[in-house]
């Protein structure tokens, strides 16, 4: 895993059955990427929320998995350490022939973060 | 093999917010229009290398998104304006034909299209040493 435990540590996982499942996440404010993004403005990089995402559904299907498409990942509002320490990633996965359809979001109780649709691949 | 480059290295500076480990544009080699070309040379050291030696697929979008925004970055320059902090507000139909490994040279050409509201609609796409290895559409929110 490329972030985990280093952008975001996962400290509990709700799994309603193989294919669903919400990781509560905490985002790591001492992350190194934070030097670079920004300079005296800590904002959590859309990307790293994406592969965060990508490696929420790594845990829950058991399988290495590469981001073949993304249909639409909307980035409904900026995220940091500050904003949202902790966060929940909503994950569902879908077989398909290669791997699998992911339906995905990060929020928290007061809103969205990011709303994501996509194919990864085994 | 291009002879020409408007930036590359510690000048790209100049055109995006982004500092190390985050900085995924290092050369940006013209402008034409509403299309510019940018690279990135694959190192060891890059954030979004994986343990396989080869760059995450959010390595190559952040990629393309920091090509746009040292594109804006040119244009403020030119206009004797601050470097601009650019944030993606969606990315739409991207796909990854393969990951680049450490070694690659990427080369990017990204297209801006209309702005509305601060808001630019751009499509971009990055080869590697000759092949396509990703494209997409994006929507950046560019702060003034």
């Amino acid at each position: 895993m490329l972030l985990q435990d280093k952008f975001y540590k996962v400290n509990g996982v709700e799994k309603t059955d193989e294919q669903n499942a919400v990781f509560h996440c905490t985002l790591l404010s001492d992350c190194d990427v934070y030097r670079g993004h920004f300079p005296g403005n800590p904002v959590s990089p859309g990307v790293c929320n994406i592969e965060m995402i990508k490696e929420c559904a790594m845990m829950l299907t058991g399988q290495r998995l590469v981001i073949k498409g993304i249909k639409q990942c909307r980035l409904t509002a900026v995220a940091s350490p500050a904003v949202c320490p902790e966060v929940d990633v909503t994950v569902a996965v879908t077989p398909v022939e290669g791997g699998y359809s992911i339906v995905a979001s990060i929020a928290d109780s007061n809103q969205s973060y990011m709303e994501y649709k996509g194919e990864m691949a085994l | 093999m291009f002879l020409f480059m408007l930036y590359q290295g510690e000048e790209i500076k100049k055109l995006i917010p982004q500092r190390d480990p985050i900085m995924m544009v290092d050369k940006f080699y013209s402008v034409d229009g509403d299309i510019a070309e940018t690279g990135l040379s694959l190192t060891a050291g890059n954030f979004f290398i994986e343990e396989d030696g080869k760059m995450a697929e959010t390595g190559l979008i952040e990629h393309i998104a920091q090509s746009a925004s040292a594109f804006e970055g040119h244009k403020a320059l030119a206009n004797n304006l601050p470097t601009p902090v650019g944030y993606i507000g969606e990315v739409k139909k991207f796909h990854c034909y393969s990951r680049p490994a450490v070694g690659a040279e990427l080369r990017t050409t990204i297209e801006m299209g209309a702005e509305v509201n601060g808001v630019t609609i751009l499509a971009g796409h990055t080869m590697a040493d000759g092949v396509k290895v990703a494209d997409t559409q994006m929507k950046i929110f560019i702060e003034k």
